[in-house]
């Protein structure tokens, strides 16, 4: 056998020192999610029960429950994502199934990279110039919904593309070759083999949809409605605007409300998640390769 | 798999499609946004006149006395909410743009100066005030009016404001600092009235003001005196009614044209006793006399 040379035992230690360093880095990275999840159950636990969900704030918004609010965030979140989804999925299956590598799709996927960089606060204002004068939707479910479908949109046509992507060519190839079409090729093939990444696009939309508060703020979010949403032409209120109401705007809001919001918030996005991760994890199972 | 699919997708589509074409037609929404002030008390108004008409909903926006006026211009409101009168320029851009703006007044509120408890400041004059947020004042140390502050080691004033949109400040800045006067540079600019008073609350150096509604137990209050050493009067619901508190300033609402109907029947309702006992409820002061219950 081979004795260990002194080179071999430094670069060992040298090894085991990067891995705890790595190790130690990942861990740091879970504590403010643990931080942040421990300090909303703590302070506002406490005032979550059904009533809360499910009744109207009342009191100056100091006491009461949040539902208007809660059902505004759902409003909300259904328009961007029945406006998104499908426009997303169609871009990347043209993008990623049909576009030629030129110029012209060089240039589209240069404009959705820029419309990802673009600061939520930019996509309000659009939003307002756009949907809520130029359209005529006024400040409404609709507005909001379609500023934040814009804002979500290169995530979605992103996150498909690399779904698409990840569908072998040889799949593609053997359908051809059976005589399919492109379209049959795609619905038939690509599509239901590149499900679960889609939905892992959507994922994202939604998390990301339910918590935005500046891109709604101007077009549809009101800071109260004495009402439920009846359309999508009317006004809402929405649970991120609701938070920053409570904690900073109204005075003498008990201490667990704010907490209790944003628990919610948390807890919706976190409901959400797991039941598409749940969805993805079944049709991944069915995947035969 | 794919059934699935298609169900929630139609599923979903006639939910839209319902939304869309079915309108609850009977029932009036009346558009109330603008200033920070009065966003509380415009809530409490909301929330009450649920019950007065279920058929006319208020939908309150805040976002600043200027967010409001600059509505009012575009004619996206019905009813702008202002802590400061609209300026003459405001009102040509609005007659401009074919709104006529009609002020009312539904009622006042006492812009309080806050201290953190530990103050032992009891009252400051205008001449103190003039020399604390002005531009170009020599109070910048608390030593420089003669205090000390237990829990402000570096003894440096910590001077909050607003953000310049807000009309506590504009009605501020004329009040205390005069029509040509300007705040000093270096303030903490803060968005909302509640905030300026978390932050004093939590910081021995500083001082603020805001409306007299956002006063709470955990910060101190100012009485305000004409001359340095001469008689203050405390910042109170009365002493605004009575004009003697000398920083209180009318709220206003504004309408397009003079209001008719569901519009009407609201301000006419924010003016009765009712709509102004839930002003004084909320710390501000009514346009007239009223006995509540």
């Amino acid at each position: 056998m081979f004795a260990e040379s002194p080179l071999n035992v430094r670069n060992k230690r040298i090894e085991n020192l990067f891995r705890i360093l790595f190790l130690m880095m990942t861990i740091l990275l879970i504590i403010p999610v643990v931080v942040i999840l421990a300090t909303l159950i703590a302070k506002g636990g406490s005032i979550i029960s059904i009533d809360f969900l499910f009744t109207d704030p009342t009191n100056g918004m100091t006491a009461g429950g949040i539902f208007p609010a809660l059902l505004g965030t759902v409003w909300i979140v259904a328009v961007a994502l029945l406006a998104s989804v499908p426009l997303g999925v169609a871009a990347a299956i043209y993008l990623n199934e049909y576009a030629g590598d030129n110029w012209f799709t060089r240039i589209i996927q240069l404009a959705i990279i820029n419309l990802a960089g673009v600061p939520s606060i930019v996509h309000a204002l659009f939003g307002v110039g756009a949907f809520v004068i130029f359209f005529g939707f006024g400040t409404s479910i609709l507005a909001a919904g379609l500023t934040l479908a814009i804002m979500t949109l290169p995530v979605v046509i992103v996150s498909t593309r690399e779904s698409l992507r990840a569908v072998p060519q040889a799949f593609r190839e053997a359908c051809w070759n059976m005589g399919a079409t492109r379209w049959q090729t795609i619905r038939r093939v690509v599509l239901p083999n590149a499900v679960s990444g889609i939905l892992t696009g959507v994922i994202l939309e939604v998390s990301r949809t339910a918590g935005e508060t500046a891109p709604i703020m101007f077009t549809g979010a009101a800071f109260f409605l004495p009402f439920l949403p009846q359309s999508v032409f009317d006004q809402t209120m929405a649970l991120s605007l609701h938070l920053f109401v409570v904690a900073t705007q109204v005075p003498g809001v008990p201490e667990n409300l704010p907490f209790g919001v944003a628990l919610v918030l948390i807890a919706m996005v976190l409901l959400m998640n797991s039941i598409s991760i749940a969805f993805r994890m079944y049709l991944r199972g069915k995947k035969k390769w | 798999m794919k059934r699935i699919f298609f169900v929630a997708i139609s599923l979903a589509a006639t939910t839209l499609f319902y939304t869309l074409t079915v309108n609850a037609a009977d029932r009036t929404i009346i558009q109330n946004k603008g200033s920070d002030t009065l966003v509380n008390v415009a809530q409490a108004w909301a929330e009450a006149y649920r019950d007065v008409d279920a058929n006319v909903a208020v939908a309150v926006s805040g976002g600043g006395s200027g967010t409001g006026i600059a509505a009012m211009i575009n004619g996206t409101v019905d009813i702008a909410n202002a802590s400061r009168k609209m300026k003459s320029k405001e009102v040509k851009m609005a007659k401009g743009k074919g709104q006529n703006p009609i002020e009312h007044v539904v009622g006042y509120d006492a812009l309080a100066v806050f201290i953190h408890n530990n103050n032992p400041a009891n009252s400051l004059s205008y001449e103190q005030l003039k020399s604390i947020f002005g531009r170009g004042g020599k109070a910048t140390k608390w030593s420089d009016i003669g205090l000390s502050v237990p829990g402000c080691k570096s003894d440096e004033i910590v001077v909050v404001s607003r953000q310049n949109n807000a009309g506590t400040y504009a009605y501020f800045k004329k009040a205390v600092l005069g029509k040509k006067g300007k705040f000093r540079q270096g303030t903490l600019d803060m968005h909302g009235s509640k905030d300026v008073v978390d932050l004093v609350e939590k910081t021995p150096c500083a001082i603020g003001y805001s409306g007299l509604a956002y006063a709470t137990d955990h910060i101190k209050m100012v009485c305000i005196a004409d001359q340095t050493g001469g008689e203050c009067v405390n910042p109170s619901v009365e002493t605004a009614s009575d004009r003697s508190y000398p920083i209180a300033r009318p709220l206003f609402m504004y309408t397009n044209g003079e209001p008719r109907g569901a519009i009407k029947t609201y301000l006419d309702w924010v003016k009765s006793d009712t709509g102004q006992c839930i002003l004084l409820k909320k710390g501000y002061a009514p346009n007239r006399d009223v006995s509540c219950g």
